[in-house]
């Protein structure tokens, strides 16, 4: 899946993931993609709480090696 | 004879004795036989839900995260600064472990039995640390506010909620007993603020 900007938010506790996400999303325009890699474990019910709240589209959420990846589309 | 409950009823049951035992006397202070007993079944029934004494302190601590404190809505509203966010966590903290003081009597039991639970408590404070270290030095690079040892900053802060908690949810101290928790942190938030001076 092709993004437009990516985070790299390994080692850090909620809620520094969201906020940084919130930042980063919000410098890209609507219909962009922000790429996400957190190690958090909470942070996967972190994010789904994040887009239901803001309105941003969570595309997908997955976990690969320890790691979780999400993909957020701006709206 | 006890009343027969369903497996998962009969799960959630030792699960609430479980936690109330390893509040009082820690991990190494309760023993299976304690547990059954209170619960009224026999060692293998318990066995037949956790295979351990770890696996059911684990199943104690799985059903604190899944309470686990959200701080989505204190950070997601607008334009909102290190104070508001700042207080908004903690607000979600305290109330949190205001709601289940049996978390914070396992928290303290844990930091002598050198067990691997130590992490899951250490982690859930991290929250606080990271955030206080990395908005600091942040406002720090972006010049707003003063140099300030934000490491310290945050270990002081972590120490000062802690200590709060310690009195007003375990010792219940006479001293403390006519101001109310919420009130307290936030006029302990308004000292801590005034650490943090903005570059004029």
């Amino acid at each position: 899946m092709s993004f437009d900007a990516e985070l790299d938010a390994k080692g850090l506790n909620c809620p520094l993931p969201i906020l940084r996400a919130k930042k980063a999303i919000g410098a890209l325009t609507s219909g962009q993609v922000l790429k996400i890699v957190a190690t958090d474990p909470g942070s996967v019910k972190d994010f789904e709480a994040f887009c239901k709240q803001t309105g941003n589209e969570l595309l997908s959420s997955a976990e690969a090696g320890g790691a979780f990846e999400f993909m957020i589309k701006k709206s | 004879m006890a009343k027969r409950l369903s497996a998962e009823e009969r799960r959630a049951s030792i699960i609430t004795v479980a936690k109330r035992l390893f509040a009082r006397t820690g991990f190494h202070g309760v023993s299976i036989d304690d547990i059954v007993s209170e619960v009224g079944v026999s060692p293998a029934i318990l066995y037949r839900h956790f295979e351990s004494k770890e696996e059911l302190y684990q199943a104690v601590l799985q059903e604190f995260s899944a309470t686990r404190e959200s701080y989505i809505e204190a950070v997601v509203a607008d334009d909102i600064g290190f104070e508001q966010v700042l207080r908004g966590m903690t607000t979600v903290f305290v109330s949190s472990i205001t709601n289940h003081p049996d978390m914070l009597k396992m928290e303290m039991h844990s930091q002598l039995d050198s067990s691997a639970s130590q992490d899951f408590f250490l982690n859930r404070w991290k929250s606080f640390t990271d955030y206080i270290e990395f908005s600091l030095n942040e406002l720090q690079a972006l010049g707003k506010i003063k140099p300030i040892n934000a490491q310290a900053a945050a270990l002081m802060y972590q120490g000062i909620i802690r200590e709060v908690l310690l009195l007003k949810c375990m010792q219940h101290s006479d001293r403390l007993k006519d101001i109310p928790t919420a009130l307290l942190v936030d006029e302990i938030i308004t000292l801590f603020m005034k650490i943090v001076e903005p570059t004029r």
